[in-house]
């Protein structure tokens, strides 16, 4: 095999892109290949890995459908969905088990809300020392309009016993072994409850795209991926804690401030990753993108603040010695991405490191360090991108 | 806004070599039995896909086709054995796309692969796997490369 280089498949890869991570290999094959995708960079084809050419970002804060990322767990993946036949499952610590159709589901109460959706390991490829995992750079993240239906109503519907502590979501998909661990996440009663979460049925003013999760998905606003539970079908309310491998043992991180241990650490107390953290990213252009010289620079991108509001983002051209506001797009709601653009008026050619900062409403602003963890999980760090200026 | 405060810095982006193949991929393991729901919820195609409408929405039944791809590990030592062994759950690319790890990084790997998911791995074929990952491994740049031990609280995934 060439050195560093990832092999590209004739069928599926119709291009190449270099995500540039630290010792590599750093070249992917895109693809459009993938039902209902447009162009993707290719991370694996089974089960899908896809992720999602930053210049989409600089398009606007909400990510289309088609080139909204994808990451699925086990290859088994119904391929068909009957929208007639499909049931969700509410079961468990309840007064009554249901299973809801679609036509009930379409006619419950509706919220909608604008939510990222970022992995747990989106950036992992940056990670220094490099962690094993999924080799996301940025893209495997996306911020989508969601309509559904408050998880709330549905456990309302079956009436929640007394005792009861946290909710299970299971969902079509199933291990290619059949002893392997069926993916299945939880969260706490009272999360479940907060009216915020919700089954969504509609992304973006449409049904959502098979490969992310059609026909529902679970929304946890504000928390990392590894919650939204695609082609949700089954609901169980327990009244006892989840105890399944991908609570109890896969999604831990550190439990300490950024999910940050010394690299090398081999024990530490851990905690399941939840809410996510500001982050912020120049999008104009691709990191080390060379463009001719002109005397005014436009820099502009999308920040989140992870489990809040962005509050400001703030633009540094001397690493992080001076700060300066920059303004800010429309707000589309607390969990959205949010527009900021700024120009800088540059002295002269040559090479330039921008840096972008996010400070979210809760007063949480980005550090300058990465953190670090053996699972590759929260990056929340300043980004760099550099620009030559000829 | 305007503003004029850039310090120039170097600034270099190293751009990867690339190789094409078109071998075949070798071994894709059997489907597994469905949950018992998954049969109520998935069904084959008709020739006009059903409907559900509810208010301002339609949804409409998708039926899809998954593109597979066709990269096997490359040829090698052992590449027969891995390419046997490993590719039955995941594209080998999930393999090819890691950073350099050591040896024992890629055991626990491929213990985790074997103990906690189950792949129907031998253990007569691990050290031939390991031979193999290590190798390939060996040939990305030590700069950037884990130092961390294989122990990982974490549980990995994301």
């Amino acid at each position: 095999m060439g050195s560093g280089a990832l092999l590209a498949a004739p069928a599926l890869g119709q291009g190449l892109v270099d995500l540039a991570l630290p010792g590599g290999p750093s070249s992917r094959p895109t693809s459009s290949s993938f039902p209902e995708k447009g162009e993707m960079i290719l991370q694996r084809a089974r089960p899908p890995l896809l992720e999602t050419p930053m210049e989409v970002f600089d398009q606007g804060v909400f990510t289309p459908n088609d080139r909204f990322f994808v990451r699925w767990h086990w290859a088994d993946i119904p391929t068909s969905i009957d929208v007639q036949r499909y049931r969700i499952a509410v079961r468990g610590h309840v007064n009554r088990s249901l299973a809801i159709s679609l036509a009930e589901l379409l006619r419950m109460p509706r919220v909608e809300l604008a939510a990222v959706n970022q992995c747990s390991g989106n950036s992992r490829g940056l990670f220094q020392p490099r962690v094993a995992g999924a080799q996301w750079r940025h893209g495997a993240m996306g911020n989508a309009k969601w309509v559904g239906v408050r998880l709330r109503h549905v456990l309302d519907l079956a009436g929640v016993k007394p005792g009861a502590i946290a909710v299970r979501f299971g969902a079509l998909d199933q291990p290619v072994v059949p002893t392997g661990p069926d993916f299945t996440k939880s969260i706490s009663l009272d999360h479940a409850r907060d009216g915020e979460v919700m089954i969504a049925f509609e992304m973006n003013g449409e049904q959502m795209p098979l490969l992310n999760g059609f026909p529902v998905r679970l929304i946890v606003p504000g928390w990392y991926s590894t919650y939204w539970v695609k082609m949700l079908n089954d609901i169980e309310v327990l009244d006892r804690p989840d105890d399944g491998y991908w609570m109890a043992k896969a999604y831990k991180i550190p439990d300490t401030p950024h999910a940050n241990v010394a690299p090398g650490t081999k024990d530490f107390p851990s905690v399941p990753i939840n809410r996510m953290v500001p982050r912020s990213w120049i999008t104009g252009w691709a990191d080390g993108q060379t463009f001719s010289y002109a005397p005014e620079l436009p820099v502009g991108g999308i920040a989140m603040g992870g489990d809040a509001g962005v509050a400001k983002v703030e633009i540094s051209g001397d690493l992080g010695r001076t700060w300066h506001e920059a303004s800010l797009g429309p707000d589309e709601g607390r969990y959205s991405f949010r527009r900021f653009d700024m120009t800088l008026r540059v002295p002269h050619a040559g090479s330039y490191t921008l840096l972008s900062r996010c400070t979210n409403t809760n007063g949480v602003t980005q550090p300058m360090t990465p953190n670090w963890n053996p699972g590759g999980f929260m990056r929340g760090c300043v980004e760099a991108a550099r620009v030559r200026l000829t | 806004m305007k503003r004029s405060f850039l310090d120039p810095s170097p600034g270099t982006l190293a751009f990867g070599g690339l190789v094409f193949t078109s071998l075949v991929l070798v071994a894709i393991g059997p489907p597994s039995a469905r949950k018992p729901w998954a049969i109520e919820n998935a069904s084959s195609p008709a020739s006009a896909p059903s409907q559900v409408a509810g208010p301002d929405i339609t949804l409409v039944s998708v039926s899809v086709d998954l593109p597979d791809d066709t990269v096997p590990f490359p040829d090698g030592p052992h590449a027969a054995v891995i390419n046997a062994n490993c590719t039955s759950c995941h594209s080998a690319t999930m393999a090819l796309s890691q950073p350099r790890l050591s040896r024992d990084q890629w055991k626990a790997i491929v213990e985790k692969m074997r103990a906690t998911y189950k792949a129907p791995v031998p253990a007569s074929a691990v050290p031939e796997i390991l031979d193999y990952l290590t190798a390939m491994s060996g040939k990305l740049p030590v700069n950037g490369s884990p130092t961390a031990a294989s122990a990982d609280r974490s549980g990995g995934t994301g």
